[in-house]
């Protein structure tokens, strides 16, 4: 591996909501898996902040918008941002949607210095956020942070915290008189190339190691006893020394894949297939070596001879899925209809640009992560390539009180899914909740619920008063899924009135359950004097 | 070539020597209590196509699925987009081993065959059609590779007749009256049939749901038991949480 190299980092605050098109002025949250990823400025102020339960989120701030994290989104829109970065550079590196990295060497050198290239970077940043706005001015929290370092990792702590001026450059050689400061968690946070270092932080903790500066002051042979290589590469990393251990097998030559597309395709799935087996090409190739990638250059090409790339980092390492993943936000971004490529997609290349020794997980030989998950999400992630992205779903049950709020089917992301997630119980999500429903639950829960006409004896449509008093007896119920069918026994109504406080999202509706001569049990709703058949007990 | 010839019968016959002996109720999944009297290996032999139909088909689907989510097996729904989450975690489902496949459309035999090779049961919707001749190359492949299949309400997915065919004979809530009470248990009657060793019928008698929404074996000597004082101080409970108003 070569020496650090001095290196900028461009972020830009609070993206997963922008890229969701929320203004920041209005409360919104970006959720995944029941958890905050990241609030809107307005919802800061109330105290939600990423890392906190939906519930707990609600709770500080009623008003606040949902909204369902979508890592494809955050990337594909940030596709405009680093293009405004081109001109600069072309060796800038996207790890996710709002960070970005680039080499500074070349680029400070012609620009005049450090500080007039990260004037440069955040100015162009802050015109393409704008444009991506629609806005001529925006405030200071969301505005383009930008450090600059002599390691990567000590360049996004310093643009990172908002406590820092929004462009921080840290001299040349006291990177580690930087870092003393920052608390230990730092080397938890997402950006930090340790993995999963939650455990190693809270031993650090405990043993009063508070600030990186402790940590650095360590000889790093006792880390390394203790701790292994994860303690060693904490260490480097207070140190201001980004580069793993080094390396001492250089491959040869540089892994590169690449596949044609014949015929050529308009579609961007077609190349995302073929990608897939590039990558899988790539992963093979690498790991019979011992390594895995941690950077890769994506080019995608057209029949007209329009390219399309980008250099794609992760701070731990490429699976083969997740490098699919990026080749599918890169043409998402790319094939736009007006400044996307005039042909259709014929080539695509994968370089392995950057590789290092693979610390991978290895599978568990009793328990653990078995292989059959494994080969269990590679299938799923196969059908998603035939059937497109959205029609594998699993189960997420949200707190609510009508079924549908509750039991929620978000599409598998086959990147980062844990097989060993756990979904609420019934019990966690209803419990205390007054106007829930009661055990048994309906066994079929409609996606669209489906209009009934209920007629009592009198062939008279069934209405309930705002009081909760039913007009007549329902006796016949009619639908076109159920067929028509009279109602041998009923109970209800029950009244449900949600967020009446809310115009524009507040929900009155009485619930009935109704026994149909047939056998069958259905659980309906009325609302706004029409009958609805939300679910069945089937 | 000769050498090649000599070596692999012998290794063929090494294999056979060597391979383990595999116990039934290893080569079936667990099912339920509850249910493993329908089964004459009182589980879900691998690799088997099971039939449900009936009025209560999907909660019966779910309860066979129960033993397999809950021992680490991976239980994906293909065409049945409305199975309701939440009565499946009450019948005791393990739903982070549960996939939905809703719209296959028609590349649905592409669908379960590549299923076919990686999960442990799939449940087919009521909707699903394979083409002629595609429904026993999956039977082959799932027999190979020991994935069962549940066709819910779908007694023609196959071009065969399924292992373990079952059906609900009747069934009845009990609970509610015409405008008072609620559904609280339902008594169901399964009957099942099937080929080889399932080909003498079997009957069962179950709540499905019980009370509290599970599953639970329907005792005879007692009577019924929805009648009693317990549940009318129960279901006055739940209709004064109902009747509240929501805040």
């Amino acid at each position: 591996m070569t020496e650090d190299t001095r290196t900028l980092v461009l972020v830009i605050p609070h993206w997963p909501t922008i890229a969701a098109g929320v203004a920041y002025n209005c409360p919104a949250a970006v959720t995944h898996m029941n958890r905050v990823v990241d609030a809107t400025p307005a919802a800061v102020e109330h105290g939600v902040v990423a890392g906190i339960r939906r519930r707990e989120a609600q709770r500080l701030c009623p008003e606040l918008e949902m909204i369902d994290h979508d890592e494809a989104r955050d990337a594909r829109k940030f596709h405009l941002i680093v293009a405004a970065l081109e001109s600069i550079t072309p060796r800038v590196e996207v790890s996710t949607g709002g960070w970005c990295s680039f080499p500074t060497r070349g680029p400070s050198r012609y620009f005049g210095g450090d500080e007039a290239l990260a004037q440069l970077v955040a100015e162009r940043a802050l015109d393409a956020l704008c444009n991506t706005l629609g806005v001529a001015e925006v405030p200071r929290v969301i505005r383009p942070r930008v450090g600059v370092a002599d390691s990567r990792f000590t360049a996004c702590l310093a643009a990172f915290p908002k406590n820092l001026p929004l462009i921080q450059i840290v001299t040349p050689g006291t990177n580690s008189k930087f870092l003393a400061p920052f608390p230990v968690d730092a080397l938890g946070r997402k950006e930090s190339p340790l993995v999963d270092a939650g455990d190693l932080v809270d031993v650090f903790r405990r043993l009063g190691l508070r600030t990186l500066g402790d940590v650095a002051s360590l000889p790093a042979d006792h880390l390394l006893a203790r701790f292994g290589s994860p303690g060693l590469l904490a260490h480097r990393l207070s140190l201001g020394i980004d580069s793993r251990i080094s390396q001492t097998h250089l491959i040869s030559d540089v892994v590169i894949e690449e596949g044609e597309i014949e015929p050529p395709t308009e579609g961007t799935e077609t190349a995302v297939f073929l990608a897939k087996t590039l990558a899988d090409a790539i992963h093979k190739r690498l790991s019979s070596e011992g390594l895995a990638c941690a950077r890769i250059l994506i080019e995608v090409e057209s029949e007209h001879g329009e390219t399309s790339s980008r250099y794609w980092r992760n701070e731990h390492q490429f699976t083969p899925t997740a490098i699919t993943d990026r080749v599918r936000w890169q043409l998402e971004g790319w094939c736009h209809p007006t400044s996307g490529p005039t042909g259709r997609l014929s080539l695509v290349r994968l370089v392995a640009d950057e590789v290092v020794p693979d610390d991978g997980r290895q599978l568990g030989f009793w328990g653990g992560e078995a292989p059959s998950d494994e080969r269990v999400v590679r299938s799923l992630a196969r059908i998603q390539g035939m059937l497109g992205p959205d029609a594998v779903t699993v189960v997420e049950h949200r707190e609510g009180r009508r079924l549908p709020d509750i039991e929620q089917r978000v599409s598998l992301t086959v990147t980062g899914f844990d097989p060993d997630r756990s979904v609420a119980t019934p019990e966690a999500v209803a419990a205390p909740w007054p106007g829930r429903l009661p055990a048994p639950l309906p066994a079929v829960v409609f996606q669209q619920a489906q209009q009934l006409i209920v007629t009592d004896t009198d062939g008279q449509p069934v209405r309930v008063n705002g009081r909760g008093q039913i007009g007549g007896d329902p006796a016949h119920a009619q639908g076109e899924l159920l067929g028509s069918h009279l109602i041998v026994g009923w109970g209800g109504p029950w009244f449900l009135d949600e967020r009446w406080w809310d115009s524009a999202r507040k929900n009155r509706q009485a619930r009935f359950q109704l026994l149909l001569a047939d056998g069958t049990a259905h659980l309906c709703v009325v609302q706004s004097e029409k009958w609805w058949l939300e679910a069945s007990y089937e | 070539m000769t050498r090649s010839a000599f070596v692999v019968p012998s290794l063929s016959k090494v294999n056979q020597l060597v391979e383990p002996i595999v116990l039934a109720r290893d080569r079936t999944f667990p099912v339920v209590d509850e249910l493993s009297g329908l089964f004459a290996d009182r589980g879900i032999r691998r690799g088997s196509t099971i039939g449900v139909a009936g009025n209560a088909a999907v909660s019966l689907a779910v309860a066979l699925s129960v033993g397999i989510s809950r021992s680490g097996g991976w239980v994906v729904a293909v065409g049945l987009p409305s199975v309701g989450s939440l009565a499946a975690s009450e019948l005791g489902a393990e739903l982070s081993r549960w996939a939905f496949i809703d719209r296959p459309g028609n590349q649905a035999g592409d669908v379960v065959h590549a299923l076919a090779a990686s999960v442990d049961l799939v449940l087919v919707g009521p909707d699903i059609k394979l083409r002629t001749g595609h429904g026993r190359r999956i039977v082959a492949r799932m027999r190979e590779r020991g994935t069962s299949v549940i066709a819910v309400g779908n007694p023609r997915l196959f071009d065969s007749r399924a292992d373990v065919s079952l059906r609900i004979k009747q069934t009845a809530w009990t609970g509610i009256g015409s405008g008072h009470g609620r559904l609280i248990s339902r008594r169901v009657e399964i009957e099942a049939t099937g080929r080889g060793a399932n080909a003498s019928p079997r009957q069962q008698l179950l709540w499905l749901p019980d009370r509290k929404g599970q599953l639970s074996v329907i005792d005879q000597s007692n009577g019924p038991r929805n009648s009693s004082r317990s549940t009318r101080a129960e279901n006055k409970k739940v209709f004064s949480e109902l009747a509240l108003r929501a805040s």
